[in-house]
């Protein structure tokens, strides 16, 4: 395996109760002011054309991810978000089969 | 369940809509399918057994929505029926819950909706074979009124008969109410007549409609009038009947008599709901005068559950398309919602603006809503919502419309807000829409992006070409690069790698940026992945292993995309393990033990972790075929824990040797003088025990026996010494020990001793022997409760909830204080009981007491005090002691009160009615429960149904609905459910209690296949013993005694003396005595010594072999002297019974032969007192003028009669009569000692015949004094009380302690001095 390690370290937090008015690119918009986003993840259902209400933000850094932790509330549109951190490396797998990435 | 059949929510109808319904005419009916005859195959027992469980499974989803919303939704409702339907046979029922939810609970619905709703029910559920009741045809009536539907009553009643379905009261009730919705009371009237014509009541509810129907028909007089016409008919308007004037005035829109009637209902101390104001509020709108709306909203006490109902009236209103005063409604209870709101983005109402959306309010209505929301900061964005609400809907032109008014608020638009309508048109290819909705995002200047394009707009078109094409066509413009990327992303999803390739090769390709195919590209691999799991599974070899690790690197490498596939990789590995080693079997396991390690192996060297959760799932699997050495080699191993848990159990161990170690002969020597209640002994005994072994500790139950024969005794130091002793030597107590503990304090509560039971008390818990338990520590209460010492006990009360967090016999209290009227003191116990338990528990303790006292009426204002709700265990606790003191008046009437609180579970209301009824057989009271329920238009749970049928088929009458199946777990093995032992035992159990033998053993089979060493419980043997000796199958229950003692069960007496019994009857005394071989063999059952003795005699005698039986009984007596205190009378009784003259003067000639020769006289007294019980008086004369018979003789018959205790009153009256009669009185009446005897004679008559009669009681004591029986002080307590009634002076001193110390005192004389009783 030539990418392990160092390379596949991601630093990601959950985030959850995302309202249905912003999409990935709000999103990520928002928390770029923690850190570098290098992934963000908001599954949509394709049978409804909502997405689902949570979202994974993967940060390059730690520091990214510690600054995006300490904020509270984070408040998006008015609405508030809740961030945690990534516990669950798998939790995002499941939903991830019917929905698609944007 | 209660929620979902509130009646009182239901709105009523205007004659406003009237004229607006296009269904006003009398002509149209509902239309009731007729029934068929249709016999559908009778549905398996699997099939009832998970309708039963679909029924309760319907009915929680049901009702947890009306309990959090008051309502149902139209989606839900038909999900339910749908699941419903697809089971096949409904049952009556499911039926019944169903079109009970089509009426007024589902606010949301137009009404004509919900008709057509309730038909389609109806007729589909008739179709599949549902059997109609009359609670069906009510319920529909009910839907009917509810919904306004204009249909003929007379119709109704001929559908019903052509039926064979016989209208009951509420059947005729709601036919009034339907002519009177439409005040035409001339049809109202007739029904009326065919009531009066039957004898049925005319209750309240029959002059609530026609209150409606003369307001309809215009005579406002009349209407008014039936108030009087109530109050002369003995019925006091309540408050349905001020709600139908109230809504008639609303109806003609006169405020200034709904504000009087409002005052008059306040002064006549009835109470209003809310939710009847929300009617009011509806019928004024209904008719347009919503100007006076704010008025009543005025009125409203904000009790429990108004939001929920505020709510229902706002939906209604939107409904019937008043939405302008569901609004005014929604802004006068915002403040109550404001409180409930956390989030710093309120969103009130959110409720109202979906409705609208459904409903298709104009669009420019909606936004005037949301302004006005959003200005008083009610709703941070409800623009926003209305959108989503009309996106979910799939409204694309008011979601336009909406978005229309986003932009000019300066509100962001965004691409995805189209995906919802995008996916929509996608579903069903729908072309025209797709391009629609695209043009409307050009309009509004939202420019799509890729992910809109390859997921919701490209799947429409059957190829990118023809899209490209379309657009073009309709005038839509679309970068050309993002149709391209969005093609790319097509092919990749599926998984089509080769075309990805190509198209990724072509030279036309446009700089596209990796992360826009990336996911699709990851979703194809999890495709090829699947399908290589898959390959794995027909065998494990290395081949998919491998192709899978170089597949991914080469694409990797030749592609040179960083595609975060590492990450991807050892998820997926580990998966892959997780699934490959799940999908093989044990031997398989065992036998590639080698190949697995291999490919552990293999995984270490690649550097593969795996992460913990997945090798937790390994390693169970490899455990579980036990194999853990395979997952020691790469992983670690549990070992340590194993070790632990021997140590442990090796500790246990030790210590079950240890208790086993102490002097036993001393432990049971002390227990037998506690049970023998030598406290000196027993405490001699201890201390000798101590001297000898200081560690020796007795178990917990010979302890606390210790202890209680000790503080009985008044050495309560030693008894509080014993309990330190039990903590030094650490003694556990179990729950039945404690349950011993408790008796202890008790007694020393009735001797009214509280300091002993405070040492004992506090000593227990402070000592941590047991914890603080309501039981352990009512004693205390108990003792002063005892000596009607309220403030004493009160104190106590304090005490132990200070001390000990317990509140133990509060409810006796209450009900004390109540009785006694101590308004003072039982405000302090009221104040305590609030501040330790909160307000609602102190109200349900006061409640339960009015009832208890059976003050009623305070107990209704209790009930109703506003924010009260329902506590089902509290409901139950009480409704359970009515029931075990047979106390149906207090129950009736709290199922009665509590109609309208809040979140109350009718269906356990009336069943716990019910089960009162079962257990006093009152059918006419259960049939009256019925009608009450229907009245109330419940749904009731199955359990409830059979119980009702169960009654009325005890008592041989007609049960009029369908009774559902008692669910049999039987065929859970079809369903693949594997049973424990313990359910199929119950089953068993069960099935025998009902006598179905057949059945039961058609049970044990199936469990003896499923279950590997399956046996009958105790319990069900001795039941299954009982239930074949009832149907005479004697080999069959010796057999299953011998069973039983092989497998060292204790059989019952009572099993025992059923079978003894039964052999008997069948004349089989060699069994008898086989029976009598083996039972003593067990030693530890408690039998009637005579049991084999007179069985066998009637074995006998059931064989013609009198003699033998005579022989038999003759050489008891003679044999042992001490049997002269067993009976033989059971034999004489089932000779007797049976009629049998010849044998019954063998046995006679045995009695007096026994009295001449052997001076054995229990025979004849056996046999004399069963001659007067069964008033054979003459036989009984003619034992007595046996010759040889002394008066000593009769003395020992009269002491052996009444000590035995006869005092029924036959017999009673007899001997009296016999007193004055032959030598009794010159012998009898003249000894100084036999003065008791004489008494009981007496006592009896004046206790039971002549307690009222003053001049016989006077007559007979004064005979009493002539003869010189000197009577007990109970009956000189109760001659005082009737000279004190009489007015005469009482010609004794009246004994000065109460009642019941003298009952208690005479009981235990009695009991000392009668002998035990045998048989």
């Amino acid at each position: 395996m030539a990418a392990t390690a160092a390379g596949k370290k991601v630093f990601e937090v959950f985030v959850s109760k995302v309202p249905w008015t912003v999409a990935t690119k709000e999103v990520k918009e928002y928390f770029r002011q923690f850190g570098q986003v290098k992934k963000c993840l908001l599954p949509f259902d394709k049978e409804t054309g909502f997405h689902r209400g949570f979202c994974w933000i993967g940060f390059t850094t730690e520091e990214g991810l510690q600054n995006a932790l300490q904020k509270d509330p984070h408040i998006i549109e008015g609405a508030r978000l809740q961030v945690q951190k990534n516990r669950k490396p798998f939790s995002g797998r499941k939903s991830n089969k019917e929905a698609e990435d944007i | 369940m209660a929620a979902l059949l509130r009646s009182a929510r239901l709105l009523k109808c205007s004659p406003a809509a009237l004229s607006t319904l296009p269904c006003v005419s009398c002509r149209q009916y509902g239309v009731v399918p007729e029934q068929r005859g249709l016999v559908k195959d009778e549905p398996s027992v699997a099939v009832r057994s998970k309708q039963a469980q679909q029924f309760d499974w319907a009915l929680a989803k049901l009702d947890s929505s009306v309990r959090r919303t008051g309502r149902v939704t139209k989606t839900l409702l038909l999900r339910i029926f749908h699941d419903i339907c697809r089971t096949g046979y409904p049952s009556g029922n499911q039926a019944l819950l169903l079109l009970r939810s089509c009426g007024s609970l589902l606010p949301e619905v137009p009404l004509a909706e919900r008709i057509e709703l309730s038909q389609q029910i109806w007729d589909k559920l008739q179709e599949l074979g549902t059997t109609y009741d009359v609670s069906h045809y009510n319920a529909l009536l009910k839907t009917y009124l509810q919904n306004e539907f204009r249909f003929s009553p007379t119709d109704f009643l001929t559908k019903m008969e052509s039926a064979n379905v016989q209208p009951n009261r509420v059947t005729y009730q709601r036919l009034i109410a339907a002519y009177c919705e439409v005040g035409d009371i001339e049809g109202a009237s007739t029904i009326l007549g065919f009531m009066k014509s039957k004898d049925l009541p005319i209750t309240e509810a029959v002059f609530n409609s026609l209150v409606t129907g003369h307001a309809r028909a215009g005579d406002m007089d009349s209407a008014e009038g039936i108030l009087s016409v109530m109050k002369g008919a003995g019925i006091e308007p309540g408050p349905d009947t001020y709600l139908s004037l109230l809504n008639v005035y609303a109806e003609k829109g006169d405020i200034a008599k709904i504000k009087q009637t409002l005052e008059t209902v306040e002064n006549a101390d009835i109470l209003l709901m809310d939710r009847d104001l929300m009617q009011v509020v509806f019928s004024l709108t209904k008719a347009s005068h919503q100007q006076h709306v704010p008025e009543i909203v005025e009125h409203m006490r904000h009790e429990r559950g108004y939001v929920p109902d505020a709510m229902n009236l706002c939906l209604s209103l939107i409904t019937h398309g008043h939405e302008e005063t569901a609004f005014s409604v929604l802004k006068s209870f915002t403040g109550l919602l404001v409180e409930s709101q956390t989030s710093d983005s309120p969103d009130l109402g959110n409720f109202f603006l979906r409705h609208c959306a459904n409903m298709d309010k104009p669009v420019e209505n909606i936004v005037g809503f949301c302004k006005d929301l959003k200005d008083s900061g009610l709703h941070s964005s409800p623009l926003q919502f209305t959108l989503q609400c009309a996106l979910e809907a799939k409204k694309t032109g008011m979601a336009v419309e909406l978005m229309r008014s986003m932009k000019e608020e300066g509100l962001p638009l965004r691409p995805h807000y189209f995906c919802p309508l995008f996916t929509h048109y996608q579903k069903d290819k729908n072309i025209p829409g797709t391009l629609q909705a695209l043009r409307a995002m050009q309009e509004l200047g939202v420019a799509s992006d890729v992910d809109t394009f390859s997921i919701y707009i490209l799947p429409s078109f059957p190829s990118v070409d023809s899209a490209r094409t379309s657009l073009k066509e309709a005038g839509i413009d679309v970068d050309g690069n993002i149709l391209i990327a969005a093609e790319l992303r097509t092919e990749a999803s599926r998984g089509n790698l080769a075309g990805l390739f190509s198209l990724m090769s072509s030279p036309a390709l446009p700089n596209i940026d990796l992360s826009a195919f990336r996911a699709s590209l990851i979703s194809g691999f999890r495709g090829l992945f699947a399908g290589l799991q898959y390959f794995c599974c027909s065998g494990p070899t290395e081949a998919p292993f491998v192709y899978l690790y170089d597949s991914i690197n080469v694409f990797i490498e030749s592609r040179k995309c960083q595609i975060g596939s590492s990450l991807l990789f050892a998820e997926n590995v580990a998966y892959f393990l997780y699934n490959l080693i799940d999908s093989l079997n044990e031997t398989e396991v065992h036998s590639k033990e080698e190949q697995i390690r291999e490919y552990f192996g293999l995984l270490k060297n690649m550097n593969i972790s795996i992460s913990l959760n997945i090798f937790r799932g390994i390693r169970n699997i490899l455990e579980s075929y036990q194999v853990p050495e395979l997952v020691k080699s790469p992983f670690k191993t549990i070992r340590q824990y194993l070790c632990i848990h021997k140590l442990e159990r090796a500790l246990e161990l030790k210590t079950q040797y240890e208790t086993d170690m102490t002097p036993a002969a001393y432990a049971t020597l002390i227990n037998l003088c506690c049970r023998h209640d030598n406290a000196e002994e027993a405490l001699k005994l201890k201390m000798e025990l101590a001297r000898k072994d200081s560690d020796a500790a007795l178990d917990a139950q010979k302890y606390v026996a210790l202890v209680r024969v000790l503080s009985k005794h008044g050495k309560l130091e030693e008894a509080i010494d014993m309990l330190k002793e039990m903590k030094e030597k650490d003694v556990q107590l179990r729950d039945s020990t404690i349950g011993l503990l408790t008796l202890t304090m008790n007694t020393a509560a009735m001797k009214g001793d509280a300091n002993t039971i405070r040492r004992l008390q506090e000593t227990i818990f402070t000592l941590g022997l047991a914890k603080p338990s309501s039981n352990l520590c009512s004693p205390l209460i108990a003792c002063y409760l005892e000596s009607e010492n309220y403030a004493g006990a009160f104190d106590a009360t304090v005490e132990v909830q200070k001390q000990y967090n317990q509140m133990p016999k509060i409810h006796d209290l209450i009900c004390g204080l109540v009785e006694k009227g101590d308004a003072e003191l039982l405000q302090k116990v009221m104040e305590f009981l609030s501040q330790e338990r909160g307000e609602m528990m102190m109200l349900y303790d006061l409640y339960f007491a009015f009832l208890q006292t059976g003050r009623y009426k305070e107990a209704r204002k209790i009930i109703e005090t506003p924010g009260l709700r329902a506590r089902p265990t509290r409901l139950q606790w009480f409704a359970e002691k009515c029931i075990a003191a047979q106390q149906m008046e207090p129950l009736e009437n709290m199922v009665d009160m509590t109609v309208k609180l809040f979140e109350c579970d009718r269906d356990d209301m009336y069943h716990y009615l019910l089960r009162l009824c079962k257990e006093t057989n009152d059918w006419q009271k259960a049939e009256a429960t019925w009608m009450k329920m229907q009245e109330e238009n419940l749904a009731p749970r199955e359990r409830t149904l059979r119980l009702l049928a169960d009654i009325l088929k005890n008592n041989d009458k007609e049960v009029p609905f369908e009774v559902p199946e008692v669910k049999e777990p039987i065929r859970s093995d079809s369903m693949g459910m594997v049973l424990s032992p313990a359910p199929y035992d119950t089953l068993i159990k069960t099935l025998l209690a009902s006598g179905n033998i057949e059945d039961a053993m058609a049970v044990k089979n199936i469990a003896t296949d499923h279950i590997p060493g399956f046996s009958l419980s105790d319990n069900a043997n001795n039941l299954l013993i009982i239930s074949q000796v009832k149907r005479c199958q004697m080999k069959d229950a010796m057999g299953t005694l011998k069973g039983m003692l092989q497998a060292d069960q204790v059989p019952t007496q009572l099993a025992i003396t059923r079978l003894v019994q039964g052999l008997a009857s069948e004349g089989n005394s060699q069994d008898i005595q086989e029976a009598e071989a083996l039972v003593k063999t067990l030693g530890s059952i408690k039998l009637s010594s005579m049991l084999f003795v007179n069985n066998t005699a009637l074995a006998h005698i059931k064989k013609y072999d009198i003699d033998s039986a005579v022989e038999l009984l003759e050489s008891f007596y003679i044999q042992n002297t001490e049997n002269q205190k067993s009976s033989i009378s059971f034999v004489f009784r089932k000779v007797l019974d049976a009629n049998n003259d010849a044998v019954l003067d063998k046995l006679s000639a045995m009695a007096e032969r026994l009295c001449n020769h052997f001076a054995s006289y229990r025979a004849a007294t056996d046999l004399f007192l069963i001659y007067l019980d069964t008033g054979r008086t003459e036989e009984a004369k003619f034992l007595l003028q046996v010759p040889s018979l002394t008066n000593q003789d009769i003395h020992t018959v009269y002491t052996c009669f009444l000590m035995r205790g006869y005092f029924s009153q036959r017999s009673v009256r007899t001997l009296t009569h016999f007193s004055t009669w032959r030598p009794l009185q010159h012998y009898y009446f003249m000894r100084p000692d036999m003065c008791r005897m004489k008494y009981c004679m007496f006592s009896p008559s004046l206790s039971t015949g002549l307690d009222k009669d003053f001049s016989s009681a006077k007559a007979l004591y004064e005979r009493m004094q002539a003869e010189g029986v000197k009577a007990d002080e109970l009956t000189l307590k109760r001659l005082a009380l009737l000279y004190k009634e009489a007015g005469e002076t009482v010609p004794f001193e009246e004994p000065p302690e109460s009642f019941r110390f003298y009952a208690d005192k005479l009981n235990k004389q009695r009991s000392e001095s009668m002998e035990p009783a045998n048989n």
